[in-house]
């Protein structure tokens, strides 16, 4: 009897249940209609914003409904947030922000409507590197865009880059970042003697982790090694060229950089291996200094002006070798309006958003003109250490690969292969850098790519050294 | 005397282990959910109070930022179509499993089954491209369709195991009281398997509320919040990723909170 009672009421329930979803899945259909056919609440408000500004001036990117822009940089909530509500503010047109949280997803996404023959997206944003692996027949010829833009007076090296290994350009310069270094004051007191943190030399920079090691106990200098983290670009542009005065030519005599590396290693955080964005463990004090990029320090510098310092990475026998990120933008082949986008281009390339750009998320501007002054605090000590950085009389700027074609992350994984073989798995420095200075060649020769800066021009293959 | 000790002694390991497993469970959504109501400075703090100062400014940042509330809403209607269609087409399938010998019904089982050993990984361009083509990348009526793909293994499976309890005599004894098949299975089978049905169906809610890879695949502009919490807190800082972690966790929450009884009895069945 009882056990009737509780089938039944069983029955009551869960026949309440599924009328609740029946009920709730037709409401749901309904609403599904009504989102497909409105672009949705993000395109909503940016017109909201801008509403009777200049409608006449850009009618294309008007009349072709908003501009579907995909990007693997500043997709971060805090980032795409500022895109939508400041820096696009600006922009007459509808603009449909959407971020990729990593190169993989932005990727398949864009080969998966290349294949269909059919798009959404209209405008890519991405890394010189997202475009070199991408390749050109996804992308439009941007040639004539180019050239109308070529009064904002991009720098030449960038404008070489963007041809991707051809002769015409496939994406327009958008903004620049580099690699620095950030340093918790409460560690200035163990610098060693005499050395100026605005201008360390590497010796300095592993003394000052062994002095902090020796005084606190603790490992609190820190690499982002881990997975997420851009530790080859640490290899590429700064210690090897730092040490040997460039990076492929002079791979095989790179012994002192990587011995340098395992030296400093024994003071380096263990967590290491595991740190994407250094500014987390800073803000956390587990590490107390850390090298990353720009953008992957700026929270540390934004939240806490006041205890971080900014410095220039440090400089090697070759001089203070760094390297410029530049990031562009392109239109996929099947931009359903590439009239939009390339309004949106134009209007991204302007001088003040550019200023925006760099005001709200830390990129820095690549056309020519002076740097805005009402910068934040934190984004004002990134602005110094770049400037620093770059204008030091020992500057040695390493350039990204050029001509690698989408072999991009076979170089890199070169770079990520030695330091795991010699830092973490302890193997002898001489017959690593034997075995991967082939690999390297072959890379080479395989891709046909001639050396690029630091290392001197080549005609033919760079070769290893 | 000693046999009371001892079994004292094991009521005391029956109860440590269980506050044990449920301090497992219990520990990381309470870090999970006092991160999320801290202020951002407080997330980085050490050592950590045991009472948080409570703050929502994260989450009303991460709730406010644009597609989040639109996510959401999608997701519910995801789950929910996916739910419909996979009961309606599961459902019988199941049924038929377990009432019918027919041949190659071993096969069929095993073909169902198999569905879910593709890794979608390596299926995510050719769907996309298909789904561009039929034109329903980016609703969520086409992404309803692919979660309804991948939870139907499960619903057809479980549906028939649920039917295979219910004694096959009821619905004989009701056939020869003047019933046909179909007013037997709606009178008498129907009402004994709504239970099951009803954890079944809401386990594939759960499933297509979890779904993270075709949703990122398959949607652009109209994602569903795990795909929009992927793409918007994986590089973003720690704070915002506790208070995705957190919007993420607290509906999953609710709804095993309000269905638990059903899925016991789920497992019951199962298990029988």
């Amino acid at each position: 009897m009882s056990r009737n009672r509780s089938v039944n009421r069983w029955v009551a329930l869960a026949f309440g249940l599924v009328l609740l979803a029946v009920g709730c899945a037709g409401d749901g259909e309904g609403g599904t209609g009504a989102e497909t056919a409105s672009p949705g609440p993000e395109a909503a408000e940016t017109p909201a914003e801008t509403p009777d500004e200049t409608p006449a001036e850009t009618p294309a990117a008007q009349d072709s409904g908003p501009v579907t822009f995909f990007s693997t940089q500043l997709a971060p909530v805090e980032e795409s947030e500022k895109v939508r509500n400041t820096i696009l503010a600006g922009f007459p047109g509808e603009v449909d922000f959407v971020g990729a949280d990593n190169y993989g997803a932005w990727v398949d996404r864009i080969t998966a409507e290349a294949e269909a023959g059919e798009g959404t997206i209209d405008l890519l944003g991405g890394l010189h590197g997202d475009f070199v692996s991408l390749g050109t027949e996804r992308l439009t010829d941007v040639s004539d865009l180019m050239s109308e833009l070529s009064d904002r007076g991009f720098s030449e090296d960038y404008v070489e880059l963007a041809n991707l290994g051809t002769d015409t350009p496939y994406y327009i310069p958008w903004m620049q970042a580099t690699y620095i270094v950030v340093a918790n004051k409460q560690a200035l007191e163990h610098l060693p003697d005499g050395a100026d943190v605005e201008a360390l030399t590497y010796e300095q920079y592993a003394e000052w982790a062994a002095n902090i090691f020796d005084a606190t106990g603790q490992a609190k200098v820190g690499f982002p090694a881990g997975e997420d983290g851009l530790l080859p670009r640490f290899f590429q542009g700064y210690l090897l060229p730092a040490f040997t005065g460039g990076v492929v030519t002079t791979f095989g005599e790179s012994d002192a950089a990587w011995e340098w590396m395992r030296g400093i290693w024994e003071h380096t955080h263990p967590q290491s291996v595991g740190f994407g964005f250094m500014q987390d463990p800073l803000l956390s004090e587990e590490v107390w200094v850390a090298w990353d990029h720009v953008a992957r320090l700026k929270n540390a510098l934004e939240q806490r002006p006041d205890d971080f310092v900014a410095v220039p990475a440090p400089a090697g026998p070759e001089g203070r070798a760094f390297m410029p990120v530049v990031a562009g933008l392109a239109i996929p082949a099947t931009a359903p309006s590439p009239q939009g986008a390339q309004d949106l281009i134009a209007y991204m390339a302007e001088l003040e958003t550019q200023a925006t750009t760099l005001r709200e998320v830390g990129f820095f501007p690549v056309v020519e003109g002076d740097l805005p002054e009402d910068l934040s605090a934190g984004i004002q000590l990134e602005a110094d250490a770049v400037r620093m950085q770059t204008e030091a009389e020992d500057a040695l700027p390493s350039l990204l690969p050029i001509g690698l074609g989408d072999a991009g992350g076979d170089f890199n994984k070169i770079f990520a292969d030695t330091f795991t073989r010699i830092i973490l798995n302890g193997e002898e420095i001489g017959p690593v850098l034997e075995r991967q200075a082939e690999a390297l060649q072959a890379l080479m020769e395989e891709t046909g790519a001639s050396c690029w800066q630091p290392d001197p021009p080549s005609d033919g293959p760079c070769q290893v050294g | 005397m000693s046999g009371e000790s001892s079994a004292r002694m094991r009521t005391i390991l029956l109860h440590a282990g269980a506050v044990a497993m449920a301090l497992w469970i219990l520990v990381p959504i309470y870090f999970i959910t006092a991160a999320a109501f801290s202020t951002q400075e407080a997330v980085f703090g050490y050592p950590k109070p045991l009472v948080p100062q409570i703050s929502t400014g994260t989450l009303e940042f991460f709730l406010g930022a644009s597609g989040v509330l639109p996510s959401f809403r999608r997701s519910v209607v995801v789950a929910f179509v996916t739910l419909g269609l996979a009961v309606a087409i599961g459902t019988p399938a199941g049924y038929a499993l377990a009432r019918f010998r027919f041949r190659g019904s071993d096969t069929f089982r095993l073909l169902i089954v198999s569905t879910r050993a593709f890794p979608i990984v390596i299926l995510s361009i050719p769907l996309a491209v298909t789904f561009i083509r039929f034109g329903i990348d980016d609703s969520s009526f086409g992404l309803a369709l692919m979660h309804t793909a991948l939870a139907l293994p499960f619903t057809v499976l479980v549906t028939s195991s649920v039917f295979a309890g219910i004694s096959e005599e009821l619905e004989e004894a009701a056939m020869t009281l003047g019933c046909n098949r179909l007013t037997a299975f709606r009178k008498v089978v129907l009402p004994l398997a709504l239970p099951g049905l009803a954890a079944a169906a809401i386990f594939t809610w759960i499933i297509s509320w979890n779904e993270v890879f075709a949703a990122s695949i398959l949607t652009l502009r109209n994602r569903t919040l795990p795909a929009q919490v992927l793409a918007a807190l994986t590089q973003s800082p720690l704070p915002f990723q506790f208070a995705g972690g957190f919007v993420l966790l607290a509906p999953a929450l609710v709804v095993i909170f309000v269905i638990r009884k059903y899925l016991f009895s789920l497992w019951g069945r199962v298990s029988r």
